[in-house]
């Protein structure tokens, strides 16, 4: 009899296990990517011509500064359109999936194509430094800044 | 005891698989980030296209003599589809024209609505409705100095662990009068899709 009692506790105890790892497994399993995605990045605020872009830079986010940063940002008038050029640098031996944005305003500082200019996909392989274009939509661009972040993947884990 | 370990932890799984079912959201997205739901052309193929091309033709030295002083005329022929999937080619010049446009450089001419704007006329001059000296002069349009026209095709390879897509896409500006082919350019987009070992 108490061999059977004991036999029922155990199994008690097997099932009551089982059950916690089941909750744990779903917690896991099926809330785990609820969360939003980290999309702060590093970019520039707003920036005229032959500004030192030093002054300018911006960090939003310090985990992604440790693998990726601005080095030079560079700016002329090309065909009297403001022609930008973006050097980016990976600290990172590691590819990285990102994409960068231009904003574009006129010497009042209104935007210019707002929410037209689309963020471009960009993989930068470890330790490469690369550079990017912009180009503005009009010759009434005088002011620019830029952004840099990376692509939420689920699948990307650093 | 054990009971209620039981009986709570069934029901602590319950709430957790109702609350982590598979419910469809509904939300906004931003229309310019980046994409990758598939492997197939995309919203960010198109905007980057559109955009890397508007920014070389606007860029280049031939491009900056020509509009100078003026700002020409031109048209735009299909971008003929290529690739081995359903492309809405015409979105692509769309985007391409209208943001020539809005630069402020050139002019266009729509030839995809000159049955429409003949119907107008037509009926300024013919319909009885119009004052005729009021109404629009038909033979005063003015025809495009340039052609705009390209391709775009695709080179897709896969095996059972991965996809390899590669687009690449060509513009070209004519001079109609002489034929010369004044630019050109081409863009290109890989895009791979792999298993990923990690679920989440």
């Amino acid at each position: 009899m108490l061999t059977s009692k004991n036999t029922l506790c155990t199994r008690q105890k097997i099932t009551g296990s089982l059950a916690v790892i089941l909750v744990s497994a779903i917690v896991i399993a099926g809330c785990a990517n609820k969360k939003p995605p980290v999309t702060a990045g590093t970019g520039t605020s707003a920036m005229t011509q032959g500004d030192d872009f030093s002054k300018h830079l911006e960090v939003h986010n310090t985990d992604l500064a440790k693998r990726l940063f601005i080095s030079d940002v560079k700016s002329r008038k090309s065909n009297d359109l403001l022609e930008i050029n973006l050097t980016l640098t990976s600290r990172y031996e590691k590819s990285q999936k990102l994409q960068y944005h231009f904003n574009w305003f006129d010497e009042a500082g209104f935007v210019i194509e707002a929410g037209k200019t689309p963020w471009v996909p960009l993989e930068l392989h470890g330790k490469q430094s690369t550079t990017l274009r912009g180009l503005a939509p009009n010759i009434n661009v005088s002011t620019f800044s830029v952004y840099v972040r990376e692509i939420p993947e689920k699948a990307y884990k650093y | 005891m054990n009971k209620l370990a039981l009986v709570t932890t069934l029901g602590l799984t319950l709430v957790f698989a109702a609350g982590c079912a598979n419910k469809s959201v509904v939300r906004y997205g931003d229309a310019t980030a980046v994409e990758t739901t598939d492997i197939n052309f995309g919203s960010t193929d198109l905007q980057k296209v559109a955009a890397q091309m508007t920014d070389s033709l606007l860029l280049s030295p031939v491009v900056g003599t020509l509009t100078q002083n003026t700002r020409p005329v031109m048209f735009v022929e299909r971008l003929k589809n290529k690739t081995s999937e359903h492309i809405d080619t015409e979105s692509i010049t769309d985007s391409i024209s209208t943001k020539l446009l809005r630069s402020g450089k050139f002019r266009f001419v729509d030839m995809g609505r000159v049955e429409a704007a003949r119907e107008q006329l037509k009926f300024q001059h013919d319909g009885g409705m119009v004052d005729p000296n009021k109404a629009t002069q038909f033979g005063r349009q003015i025809g495009a100095q340039y052609m705009l026209y390209g391709n775009l095709s695709s080179i897709v390879k896969s095996n059972q662990d991965k996809s390899d897509v590669y687009y690449k896409f060509t513009l070209r500006l004519m001079d109609l009068e002489s034929g010369l082919v004044e630019w050109a350019d081409e863009t290109e987009i890989r895009k791979t899709k792999a298993k990923e070992s990690v679920g989440w």
